[in-house]
């Protein structure tokens, strides 16, 4: 348990860097950074499907489409970010830790335990046999996005300009 | 002892959205905001497996994460399509500018 708190915080490190960083880029690799130690979590609580789908599609696949949108705008780089955020973070964070643990030790502690249920078989079965609609949903978003995608890119034909 | 780990998992997590959450109230640019957008959804799957865990059905919990983790990428696809659009159109990304889209 220890070295997962090592793991979680972090995570939150690296996703603060990400929040704070100035340069774009730097804040793309530092996600890429905490959504790689979140695999690592999950790989070490026992999810490992989980663990590779974070590791190979958030920290491979969205992090070349960031570095990709970051380097087709090259000029909205230096969008200028108010200068209070960087002093006011450490303050805010530091009354939401506060707030957090109180939640956290006060009311969460005397939630009942969840119920336990039990499962049989393996991923691949309780993902094609009970989640079977949600591949459905799975398929129609990814559809969704593709027509979408396809939509914002279409090249201007002559009735556009007229 | 699973109680405690789960109240663990749920502080750090609560401490993801928190970042992702001043990120989107702080910051200017189109593509910070969409991180920030990304950090609460870690933050999200973080909660949800650490659930299943407690509840010992990290299978059921697994699968969900999975689903969520497919449909983020259509999400990060779409919205970057809808930045690099915006930033063509005003050849800024900063979000003070599409104010004057309202009316």
């Amino acid at each position: 348990m220890t070295f997962q708190i090592i793991l979680l915080a972090a995570m939150i490190a690296a996703s603060a860097f990400a929040v704070l960083a100035r340069d774009l880029l730097k804040a793309a690799v530092a996600l890429a950074v905490s959504s790689l130690i979140l695999g690592v979590i999950f790989f070490r609580m026992g999810a490992p499907y989980a663990g590779v789908f974070e590791i190979s599609v958030v920290a491979g696949l969205i992090t070349v489409l960031f570095m990709l949108t970051i380097a087709l705008t090259k000029q909205g780089d230096d969008v200028r970010e108010s200068k209070t955020v960087k002093i006011a973070f450490p303050l805010f964070f530091l009354v939401f830790a506060l707030i957090d643990i109180f939640i956290m030790r006060g009311i969460l502690a005397k939630v009942p335990a969840l119920e336990g249920a039990a499962e049989a078989g393996t991923f691949g079965e309780v993902l094609w046999k009970e989640r079977s609609f949600d591949l459905i949903g799975q398929l129609a978003v990814i559809l969704a996005g593709v027509l979408s995608v396809l939509a914002l890119f279409r090249k201007r034909d002559r009735h556009d300009h007229e | 002892m699973i109680m405690n780990e789960w109240i663990v998992y749920l502080l750090f997590a609560a401490g993801m959205f928190f970042l992702g959450l001043y990120c989107l109230l702080t910051m200017r640019n189109l593509i910070k905001l969409f991180i920030g957008i990304e950090i609460i959804g870690k933050g999200v799957s973080l909660v949800l497996l650490s659930t299943g865990l407690a509840r010992k059905s990290i299978l059921l919990a697994q699968s969900l994460v999975v689903t969520y983790i497919v449909l983020e990428v259509s999400l990060v696809a779409v919205a970057l399509a809808v930045i690099i659009n915006l930033y063509r159109a005003n050849q800024s990304l900063d979000i003070r500018s599409l104010t004057r889209l309202k009316g």
